[in-house]
């Protein structure tokens, strides 16, 4: 038992150590939730059906890193900043090349 | 064929016995019903059975299949014949699934424990005292703990999904399924590797390594066949085991490869094949990155150096090498599928998806290909948000590379043991039972005992629903109507299957659909759950508006299946668009960005000499199937394999009882002494030693593998490692 947690509490300070471009910043959960909400009246309805899985993280990141210029931006009404970094998380953390991408429809 | 003292059993016995059986439960069912018919004339008369598709659950693959129904009553089971994923077969468990419709033991009631937990006594309750209850439990946890003091688990099964959007609706971040006790390392390996996880196309294959997979036993359809009909026309098929395997007795060759250096072997592989020059440069160059310095890295790792890890001699790993290469890109390192073994097992797995990189076999007949288009559709949900909650999964960051929508079952039972990150306090469970697979069992029983509620769906009374505050009765896949599920089978493509009811629920069973719909609607979340599975069916199938009335008519729907090599010039799906034979992200994150072998630690204790390893039978698929009546005859119990020297030197003989005992556990079974296992190593079956009173065939009958099995996971992504444990063994009665 003794060896178990040890084991455990190494992986945990080794997880904690290898902070990663795997990961973005924002709460891809929260991410998720709002994509649903903001995003997916119009993606999979009248505009591009997208997901997580439609891009790889770098072209995640180049969109987002202007993400004035994406055409629709102008429509995103009550998205805050902090709502967008979310969004980004999930879109990011999800992509086609990620660790953990989102499965396809 | 005859002589009754004989205790083996043919497949026409077996059939017979079947048959025997089911139809003994046929007239126990039908005597209060009407009479036999008066006796027709003969001739030109339709058969006395209805035939109705369906699906088979007696273990994951999910092999279409014909039911003979008789006045209400299944007789037989017999395979599909359209359904070409199990070429057309059932096996032996699939027969017996007969036996689980009509169980002794299944469960008829929603029950409530009232003695203390796992004691064993219950109270039969109205499903509405049942669901009141659990709603008002769950809905209590989630304000006291917030959303995510809820865990849910769900097994392999056509209506697991709908635990999964259930766990989302509520809020909770906290499911697992039976993967992370099972196959992630592989999972992890391969998508790490190619960015996807392709299947093996063995059909086509011209030569397969079999590293660790009892391919011939535990059943994966088509594989199983496949790899059969492969030999007959000349493949060949090299199995490395410490156990000579039924797979190994048919296969073209057999190594007794030392447990834990599979790694070793395939760097050799690589090795070989690098310095030979028996790789396609311009395959090489174009689509994986890193081979200089995979190059630099097994430059030393020759078969002679492999030969004093593995056991097997340097030359017939050179000769394997350049016959894999000679084959490529028809042949391959078959990736698995259990590849819970290991602490380093992401990394062996890595080795494994690096060989088939270096045969350029990807997407290609005979080698691995991309999984097929299914053309399954979501049906969307927009589940709420709960600002209370944590961040993150209770097992989050735990290990650098979980994954996300699975977690690690180990990981999460030490969090809830730990009550950190935060307290999980209550636990929904479907039709999976870490008590019977994951390590460690004291433990999971410690996990349980840190909850307030726990509520187990089944068809039985398994180990973990013995556990259980709330036990609720699920039907039979026999019984149920099922949503569709994608199936797939190599090159030849996905197929679609749902299941129709071929009989009404027994007892007062209800499919966890029906459970998790009406606690929705209790909860307040009604509108996640607002259809029924016929409606959602269609939903799935929007694609494809034939498939509804095809699967009404064949039991199957096979979606266009594009022509291999259709992602020739396509970017994988990795960081740097290539088979990353070098894993940048893993060298990102710090990790081993190539497989580095390291020898297999030896037992830390000289009265713990045998490594143990474990595995199914093709009769069993673990604690789901032991009890059945029908496959008890063929398994009636495990035992140990032991190996005849070691034996000797032990004083055990043949069937003598023999004690084994690990740090954790301790149990005792019938030792099967053979020569046809390593000296080192000890192997069990899964699936016995249970302690459920429920159990009537397994309840104290041979040797737990939890019971036995350390604490130890995948260090990258935390699947169990289940390989990791020495035992001593010394006949029972001994000093």
């Amino acid at each position: 038992m003794k060896r178990s947690s040890i084991g455990i509490i190494a992986a945990l300070v080794l997880a904690l150590a290898v902070a990663s471009l795997a990961f973005a910043e924002g709460n891809a959960r929260k991410g998720k939730f709002l994509y649903r909400q903001k995003c997916r009246t119009c993606h999979g309805a009248t505009a591009s059906d997208l997901s997580p899985n439609s891009k790889t993280q770098a072209d995640w990141k180049k969109t987002f890193a202007k993400w004035e210029g994406i055409k629709c931006a102008k429509d995103w009404k009550g998205v805050s900043d902090a709502d967008r970094g979310d969004i980004y998380s999930y879109l990011h953390d999800y992509a086609k090349d990620s660790p953990s991408p989102a499965k396809c429809n | 064929m005859n002589d009754n003292s004989t205790r083996q059993i043919s497949r026409r016995d077996f059939l017979r016995l079947a048959g025997t059986a089911a139809t003994a439960v046929a007239a126990t069912a039908v005597t209060a019903a009407t009479a036999p018919e008066a006796k027709a004339a003969p001739a030109v008369q339709a058969p006395k059975w209805e035939s109705k598709y369906s699906v088979c659950d007696m273990c994951f693959n999910r092999c279409g299949l014909i039911a003979r129904v008789e006045r209400g009553v299944i007789t037989k089971l017999d395979p599909n014949p359209k359904f070409t994923k199990s070429r057309g077969m059932l096996c032996a468990r699939g027969n017996a699934g007969v036996a689980q419709v009509y169980d002794p033991d299944r469960l008829k009631t929603p029950l409530l424990r009232v003695g203390a937990r796992g004691e064993g006594k219950w109270k039969a309750i109205s499903w509405d005292e049942a669901l009141e209850l659990a709603a008002t439990k769950m809905k209590d946890i989630g304000e006291k703990y917030t959303r995510c003091g809820m865990l849910f688990s769900a097994g392999a099964d056509m209506q697991s999904g709908f635990v999964n959007r259930f766990a989302e609706a509520f809020g909770s971040f906290n499911v697992t399924s039976h993967e992370s006790l099972c196959l992630l390392s592989g999972n992890r390996a391969f998508l790490d590797t190619f960015g996807d996880v392709p299947l093996p196309d063995v059909k086509n294959s011209k030569y397969v390594i079999l590293a660790g997979a009892n391919r011939l036993e535990a059943l994966v359809t088509p594989d199983s066949m496949d790899l059969i009909s492969i030999m007959k026309e000349g493949a060949k098929v090299v199995v490395l085991d410490p156990r000579y395997t039924k797979s190994a007795a048919l296969a073209s060759e057999w190594h007794p490869i030392r447990p834990g250096t599979d790694m070793a072997f395939m760097l050799a592989l690589a090795n070989v094949i690098i310095t030979e020059k028996l790789y396609d440069a311009k395959y090489m160059a174009e689509r994986t990155s890193g081979l200089d310095k995979l190059a630099d890295h097994v430059a030393d790792m020759t078969p002679e150096w492999a030969e004093k890890e593995t056991g097997i001699p340097a030359a017939d790993i050179r000769r394997m090498a350049r016959d894999l290469a000679a084959a490529a890109p028809s042949s391959m390192v078959y990736p698995g599928r259990r590849t819970s073994d290991y602490e380093n097992s992401t990394q062996i797995r890595r080795s494994f998806a690096i060989v088939n990189a270096l045969l350029g076999n990807y997407d290609r007949p005979g080698g691995l290909v991309p999984a097929r288009p299914a053309g399954l559709k979501k049906v969307p949900g927009e589940p709420p948000w709960y600002d209370d909650n944590p961040p993150g999964r209770v097992d989050a960051k735990s290990v650098p590379l979980l994954f996300d929508e699975e977690g690690s079952f180990v990981l999460t039972r030490e969090a809830v043991i730990k009550g950190a990150p935060y307290p999980i306090k209550g636990w929904f469970v479907y039709k999976t039972n870490p008590m019977a697979t994951a390590p460690e069992r004291a433990k999971t029983r410690e996990m349980i005992d840190k909850l307030d509620f726990m509520i187990v769906v089944d068809i039985t009374m398994s180990d973990t629903a013995w556990m259980a505050d709330l036990v609720l009765p699920a039907p039979s896949a026999m019984e149920r109507t099922d949503p569709v599920q994608a199936l797939q089978s190599g090159a030849e493509g996905a197929c679609l299957v749902w299941r129709d009811a071929v009989i009404p629920p027994l007892y007062q069973s209800r499919p966890v659909f029906d459970i998790l719909k009406i606690l929705a609607g209790k909860l307040g979340l009604g509108e996640f759950f607002d259809f029924d599975i016929e409606s959602y069916r269609l939903k799935q199938l929007a694609a494809f508006p034939e498939a509804a009335e095809i699967i009404k008519r064949d039991g199957v729907f096979y979606p266009p299946n594009p022509p291999l090599g259709g992602t020739d010039g396509a970017a994988f799906k990795t960081p740097s668009q290539k088979i990353e034979l070098f894993c940048s992200r893993y060298a990102e994150m710090g990790l081993d960005p190539l497989p580095v072998y390291t020898p297999p630690k030896p037992s830390p204790d000289t009265a713990r000499k045998f490594r143990l390893v474990v595995g199914r039978s093709a009769c069993i698929t673990q604690a789901s199937s032991t009890n059945n009546a029908l496959l008890s005859e063929f398994e009636p119990e495990n035992m140990l394999w032991l190996n005849d020297e070691a034996a000797k030197e032990l004083g055990v003989k043949q069937g003598d009882v023999v004690q084994v005992e690990s740090p954790v556990g301790k149990g005792e079974l019938k030792a099967l002494v053979t020569p046809k296992i390593r000296r080192d190593t000890v192997y069990m079956l899964s699936g016995f030693g249970s302690i459920s009173g429920g159990l009537s065939h397994t309840k104290g009958v041979g040797a737990s593998i939890v019971e036995l099995m350390e604490t130890r996971y995948d260090s990258i992504c935390g699947n169990s490692a289940i390989h990791e444990t020495f035992l001593s063994v010394k006949k029972k009665g001994a000093a």
